[in-house]
């Protein structure tokens, strides 16, 4: 009784029982119901990659296989050359159509479709944060670095920024990618550097346009360093660029290493939707799953992503919407 | 203006001379060089290291990377591009090849990319935050978001299945020697590539015409009774379409050398495909020389279009 008679003590009755990262989910999804379901889509995705083994019902690499209705102990020539596993007692178990043993098909090779798709969700996330990351961070150092003390490091940098735009992305990927063993560390990194010249440019433009202002000037006439300025005053500012660059690089990385791992350049030893994809090229017409559920599973995710980073780029900075 | 102009010609020089510099040195730091890819690719088990220094000595790649970069440079500036390792013929003349495929196939996906965006732009702008709208930019990012190469195989196994047209990527035809033939061996890659571009000019001519239909001069024009399909296309599009021409030109020059996928999936002997293919046989002066004139090219179409963009609205000041 003396607890309620107290209003000091007393919680409303719409925040007793919220979390609060449940409230703050449901005030995003009243403003970006689209934002919201991709957000969805983006953690599942997370959950899929963490525990891809427990959703996967398989070892992505298991090769199933199956007795050989045609096996013979001791074939002749002939029948041999007509079928070169008539002598083995166990088959490949390859090019399956969806079943309930293997829920999308298996492979030509004979792995389970489904469980390689699953696989394949943790190189695409791993690629499109680790890329996106990077790409922020170096664009920040060289972004901030060349709006803020301007002179011959801008003139430089932004040359060297103009040079390798005029590159052609796919290109300058390839010829990173080779220069030593394509692993997914060395892809991720040399995706990142790509990105570079783009986030330099965007942070670049908001320093110049933060450091402009007359907040700026007044803290340089109290006497303020320039690494007062830089941490307190400028950094904070550009924040929600940084943000957006981010949020919205995510899925072109994603397509980046699809389109690499398609064209066989892509990282070794790892499952790789994009290279799903071109597996399935040589069966397309009588086998269509392998790359139907691949380049689905792309599809979903970089459409995820880029609604995600789409209602960041609304929340953080209005006056770009719809752009 | 003129000023500008000479300024940003003699800065396009020297992005040009960064860029070659750096593809100079690039690819002479991928591992190998063309004479031990070739044995490598033979693995005969008779190749000497006398043979690959034999074959390194013919190639000029004996020479130290100094030496080599003072007579590239002095070559480049005389427009001799040198000639392929593997085909020995000039680079001008294997560009001369590659260059109308590229063309052609560039030329239909930028008709297809933007006689899709530029309706969908449209009325996605004057429909603003209303059904079609949404779901017009819903498309638009579902477009962007779909790998060139995925929609490509789903579209073959389409045509595959019911059989709705022949493939043909033995016999590659240009446009003006069998126009049936060329145009179904484009049609796949021209829409595939036409999609994935329209999303971007599509977003931008809906952003830059709700710009315009704020202003004061499409109040007065709605004021004095004209119909809206007026206001629009006579009025506002004239200033909205401006920035979406600039993206036209500079995404037709880099179409030229970027369509690596599609080429390499439909067999079609481009300028991108010739530069992959240049990447991974180490033929340095075929790679050096692409990527020179399609940097060319593209710095060259930028200032183009910048100055025209000056020229054709009087209230950007160029400086």
């Amino acid at each position: 009784m003396q607890d309620t008679a107290s209003p000091v003590l007393t919680v409303p009755e719409s925040r007793r029982l919220s979390v609060p990262g449940v409230s703050w989910f449901t005030g995003f999804a009243r403003k970006k119901p689209i934002g919201a379901v991709a957000l969805v889509v983006v953690v599942l995705l997370v959950l899929i990659a963490v525990f891809a083994p427990f959703i996967a019902r398989y070892d992505p690499n298991f090769v199933f296989e199956e007795v050989n209705p045609d096996y013979k102990t001791s074939p002749t020539l002939a029948e041999l050359a007509a079928n070169p596993d008539i002598g083995s007692r166990l088959v490949v178990n390859g090019l399956e159509g969806p079943s309930w043993e293997h829920w999308f098909g298996t492979t030509r090779s004979g792995h389970d479709i489904y469980a390689r798709v699953i696989h394949g969700s943790r190189l695409s996330l791993i690629v499109g944060l680790g890329a996106s990351a990077i790409a922020v961070s170096l664009g920040l150092v060289v972004g901030v670095a060349s709006g803020f003390y301007r002179g011959a490091f801008d003139i430089v940098s932004q040359r060297l920024v103009d040079a390798l735009q005029a590159f052609p992305g796919l290109v300058l990927l390839l010829l990173l990618v080779q220069v030593s063993e394509p692993s997914v560390r060395n892809t991720v990194f040399a995706m990142g550097v790509i990105g570079v010249p783009t986030t330099t440019r965007i942070i670049r433009s908001s320093t110049l346009v933060v450091q402009s202002t007359d907040y700026i000037e007044a803290a340089r006439a109290i006497g303020a360093t320039n690494f007062r300025i830089l941490f307190r005053h400028i950094l904070p500012n550009i924040v929600s660029v940084v943000l957006i660059a981010f949020s919205i690089g995510i899925g072109a990385y994603i397509i980046f290493e699809a389109t690499i791992s398609f064209l066989g350049v892509g990282p070794r030893g790892v499952v790789s939707w994009g290279k799903m994809v071109n597996e399935g090229r040589a069966n397309l017409e009588l086998h269509p799953w392998l790359t139907v559920f691949a380049g689905s599973a792309i599809a979903l995710v970089v459409i995820a992503f880029n609604f995600l980073g789409d209602a960041v780029r609304d929340v953080l900075d209005p006056r770009l919407r719809g752009t | 203006m003129a000023q500008y102009a000479i300024r940003r010609v003699v800065l396009n020089f020297f992005v040009l001379w960064l860029v070659a510099t750096l593809v100079f040195l690039a690819i002479r730091v991928l591992p190998g060089n063309y004479a031990t890819q070739q044995f490598a690719g033979l693995n005969l088990g008779g190749v000497t290291p006398e043979a690959i220094a034999q074959a390194e000595r013919t190639l000029g790649l004996d020479k130290s990377i100094p030496e080599q970069y003072v007579e590239f440079m002095t070559d480049t500036i005389t427009l001799d591009l040198g000639e392929s390792f593997r085909t020995k013929q000039s680079v001008w003349s294997e560009l001369g090849d590659a260059l109308p495929y590229s063309l052609e196939l560039g030329m239909l996906v930028v008709l297809v990319g933007f006689s899709v965006a530029i309706p969908v732009g449209v009325i996605s702008a004057v429909k603003q935050d209303r059904l079609p709208d949404y779901a017009l930019r819903g498309l638009a990012i579902t477009a962007l978001a779909a790998p060139v190469f995925w929609t490509a195989s789903i579209a073959v196994i389409f045509v595959l299945k019911w059989d709705l047209f022949k493939i043909d990527v033995a016999n590659q035809p240009h446009l003006w020697e069998d126009p049936k033939g060329a145009i179904q061996w484009y049609l796949i890659p021209m829409f595939a590539g036409g999609f994935a571009s329209t999303a971007s000019t599509m977003r931008l001519l809906r952003s830059e015409l709700l710009e315009v239909l704020r202003q004061d001069y499409v109040r007065t024009a709605r004021a004095k009774g004209l119909a809206e399909r007026t206001v629009i296309i006579r009025h506002a599009m004239r200033n909205a379409f401006l920035p979406v021409l600039t993206v036209m030109g500079l995404t037709f020059a880099t179409l030229i050398s970027s369509q690596i996928v599609l080429e390499s999936m439909f067999n079609i002997p481009g300028v991108g495909r010739m530069l992959f293919q240049s990447i991974f046989i180490r033929d340095y002066p075929l790679f050096q020389g692409l990527v020179i004139i399609t940097t060319f090219v593209i710095v060259f179409t930028n200032l183009a279009v910048d100055l025209l963009y000056g020229f054709m609205d009087p209230r950007v000041r160029l400086s």
